[in-house]
This record gives structure tokens, C-alpha cells and sequence, in this order.
């Protein structure tokens, strides 16, 4: 058997990571949030090419549906009902024994996320709502940690790094989080698993760049559309913009400001989500989706859909009730993966 | 100005269902203006309230944000390309 110090040749051969490289990669911490189809291939990027530490967080167990893009889970994990973060410690320990890796079974939200993010030196966004990713921004804005944004859906893929102080964050780019019922998520727009796949390795590879202190960290917003072949570099200049609040130290999602609430419905085994800002859902739009999905009714008042066992129905201010569980995150899970948040 | 507008998945609903449109005006927010008379409902989608700073979108011209530029003011050009992209969710 050839020895273990083998085990990263061919990437320390290559000049821009080198033997320094790969040392501090090492001694490197990279906190992944979010195990779906971008957060298995960002860790079995990360925990194949040496960091030393990696911390995987998800809320999720594994289905028969994630298997078509979520590279590290097998049908014996769906069989097991083992939560994704689990499996995916799980598997990547039979990669690499050399590092240190940490599945943590959580639902990040703002009370947790700094304890969660704790000594990372990079923040990989693996995660499928938009509410988490302004969650992440502050956290990286707050303590000075770079974060890769990455998201796909559809046949769409987008990454950019936000390095706190250094480059524009993601709401400079986009101040105000869209409503609820108007982003397009896997679960209502499908996914072809090219895109999550590409988008996973990109944020990577930038990931090992900021890791090593490259000069090649990539300062654009890429987007990829891998059913046409578009590939696009847009700019977004090289600073942050002086009218972000985030990036004048307001941290409006960690404070909790905006974001999801959710309320135990006490003794009627369901969950009401209020979700922040003026939404008006359109239930015909919404209908038209939710029919490849689960039997669904509505009219002028609620929306009711059938969805993964439970009962979730919508009013038109955007707030639902989710029927048949009392967890609060399984019942944002559900909102964020079929209304979109 | 005519241009081509780069339509983002959750947008293409209202644009019947096409991912890119020809749209005519001589700044962005013309050719917004433009977007709305056509495929009535875009601009709320776009914007809250206070359109220069609400944005729920990056809008690019010849794929530059035009918060480098002059914002909804930027001048476009005959054959632009612009591309208006929402933060994309899924993971």
C-alpha cells in the first residue's frame, strides 16, 4: 500500500496550491451549511482535498428524490432514516480518515448560527432558502469570516464569494429579500443535477483559494445555465456598496428582524409560519405548482396542499399552517421548500 | 433602443414562459417602464416600494451591476444585453 502522505500529490504538484498550500489547508476550518445536492459535493470536494476541519450542518433526513443529485447518501441511508449531516460524516470518514469532520444535526437559524460558525475560516452556502443565506451574510459581515455563496435550481446555477470588507455582499447585490412565493425552488421547479454539481465545485475551489490566500479569488457573480451551455462572468465591482446596511455592521437577519417566526400550535399537532414584508400569494400560481406535487384545493380565502405527508395551507398574507407535526422546523423546512423563502 | 432582456426562471411566468425578450428604451428604467407595458406585474416583482433601493434584483448591462453605473438611470445601447437576476434559493 503506497503511504498516506501520497494521498494529496496530485493537487500539491499543481503550482497554485503547492506544498504551503496544502499545509494550511490543514489547519484550515470550513463550516458547510446545508447537505443537499451543493453541500455533498462542496464536502466531498473539501474533505478529499485535506481541510483540516469541516463541520457539516443540516436539518434534513435523506429521500429517495435526493438521491438523483445528492452524491454522498445512498438507499441504505433512506432506508436508515439517517440525517443528511450524519451520512454525510458518515461516508466522508471512509474518504478521508486523516481529517477531522463533524456532521451536526440543526436547524440553523439566528440563534444558533454563531455557535455553529465558530472558528470557521470560510463559510460554504449548501443551503435551499434565501432567509438562511441573509442569516449566513450577516454572520460572515459580524465576524470577519469569507462565505461562498452557491444556489441552483432548475437547469440555473449562481456562486460568488462575499470576503467582508473586500467585496460586495449579498445584499449589496440584492437589498431586499424577495417574498415568499416568488423564488423558484428545487421542489417546485425541479433541478437538473448538473447545475448544483458545477456550482458545488466551484464554491470549492474558491473555497481553497481564500483557504491559501490566492490572488485568483474570483471577485465576479458567475452564473451558469447548463441545459443551454450559457455561461456568464457578471461584474459587481470591488467594494462593498456604501448603501448596504449589512455591510454598515446593521445586522437586520441576526437580529432577527426579518426572517421566518414560527409558532407551535399548542395541542393541535401543527406549526403557523408568519414570514416578514407585505407578501400577496397567488394561489392560481401556486396551485399550478403545487398540482405536480400534492392534491391541492383553494379559493378565496386559504390554499390546501397535501405534501409529504403533512397538510400545509396558505393564506394570501403569506403566512401558513403546517398540519401534522409540532417541530417549527420541519414545518419551515416544508414552507421553505414548496413556497420558497 | 432596442435590447434584449435576459428573463430569470421565476419571472418567465409573466413573460410567457420565454427566458429572454426584446424590450425598447434609452435607460434600464425605461426599458423597465417597457417590461411592465408589455408583461403587466414585472416591475412589482422587481422592486419594493422605493424603487432604487428596494431592488428584490441585480440588473446587469453587457454584464456590469448597474449600481457601478448609474443605476435605473444607466444608458443603454442599441443590441444591449440586460440581465435581471433575483438571488436564486435552491441548493
Amino acid at each position: 500500500m503506497q503511504p498516506h502522505t501520497d494521498r494529496y500529490s496530485r493537487q500539491t504538484i499543481f503550482p497554485g496550491i503547492g506544498r504551503a498550500g496544502q499545509t494550511k489547508l490543514a489547519k484550515s476550518t470550513v463550516v458547510i451549511i446545508g447537505c443537499g445536492a451543493l453541500g455533498t459535493v462542496s464536502a466531498a470536494c473539501l474533505a478529499r482535498a485535506g481541510i483540516g476541519r469541516l463541520r457539516i450542518v443540516d436539518r434534513d433526513f435523506i429521500e429517495y428524490h435526493n438521491l438523483q443529485r445528492q452524491i454522498l447518501f445512498d438507499e441504505d441511508d433512506v432506508k436508515n432514516q439517517i440525517p443528511k449531516a450524519i451520512a454525510a460524516e458518515r461516508h466522508l470518514r471512509r474518504a478521508n480518515s486523516s481529517i477531522e469532520i463533524e456532521g451536526v444535526v440543526a436547524d440553523v437559524n439566528y440563534r444558533n448560527i454563531e455557535r455553529l460558525t465558530a472558528g470557521a475560516d470560510v463559510i460554504l452556502d449548501g443551503v435551499d432558502n434565501l432567509e438562511t443565506r441573509y442569516l449566513i451574510n450577516d454572520v460572515s459581515l459580524k465576524h470577519r469570516v469569507p462565505w461562498v455563496y452557491g444556489a441552483a435550481v432548475s437547469s440555473d446555477g449562481l456562486t460568488m464569494n462575499v470576503i467582508p470588507g473586500r467585496t460586495p455582499c449579498i445584499r449589496c447585490l440584492f437589498p431586499v429579500m424577495p417574498a415568499s412565493g416568488r423564488v423558484a425552488t428545487c421542489d417546485t421547479a425541479g433541478v437538473v443535477s448538473s447545475a448544483p454539481f458545477i456550482i458545488g465545485a466551484l464554491q470549492s475551489v474558491e473555497a481553497i483559494k481564500i483557504l491559501i490566500g490566492a490572488e485568483d479569488v474570483n471577485r465576479e457573480l458567475i452564473t451558469i445555465d447548463v441545459w443551454t451551455g450559457a455561461f456568464q462572468r457578471l461584474q459587481i465591482g470591488d467594494s462593498p456598496s456604501p448603501d448596504c446596511p449589512a455591510c454598515q455592521g446593521k445586522y437586520e437577519f441576526l437580529e432577527a428582524r426579518f426572517g421566518a417566526r414560527t409558532t407551535s400550535l399548542c395541542g393541535q399537532n401543527a406549526v403557523q409560519v408568519v414570514v416578514p414584508g407585505d407578501a400577496e400569494l397567488s394561489f392560481e400560481e401556486l396551485a399550478k405548482r403545487f398540482r405536480e406535487i400534492g392534491e391541492v384545493s383553494y379559493n378565496e380565502f386559504m390554499l390546501r396542499v397535501a405534501v409529504d405527508g403533512y397538510e400545509m395551507v396558505l393564506f394570501p398574507d403569506g403566512r401558513a399552517i403546517v398540519k401534522g407535526t409540532n417541530d417549527e422546523s420541519v414545518a419551515k423546512g416544508l414552507y421553505a421548500k414548496y413556497v420558497g423563502m | 433602443m432596442s435590447v434584449k432582456v435576459q428573463i430569470p426562471l421565476p419571472l418567465r411566468g409573466l413573460a410567457g414562459g420565454l427566458s429572454e425578450v426584446e424590450a425598447t428604451g434609452n435607460s434600464v428604467r425605461e426599458i423597465i417602464d417597457d417590461l411592465e407595458a408589455s408583461y403587466p406585474g414585472v416591475r412589482e416583482r422587481l422592486f419594493r416600494g422605493d424603487e432604487e433601493l428596494n431592488r428584490f434584483v441585480s440588473i446587469f448591462v453587457g454584464g456590469r451591476d448597474i449600481r457601478l453605473l448609474e443605476g435605473l438611470e444607466t444608458a443603454v445601447s442599441e443590441g444591449d444585453v440586460i440581465t435581471i437576476l433575483p438571488l436564486a434559493a435552491g441548493g
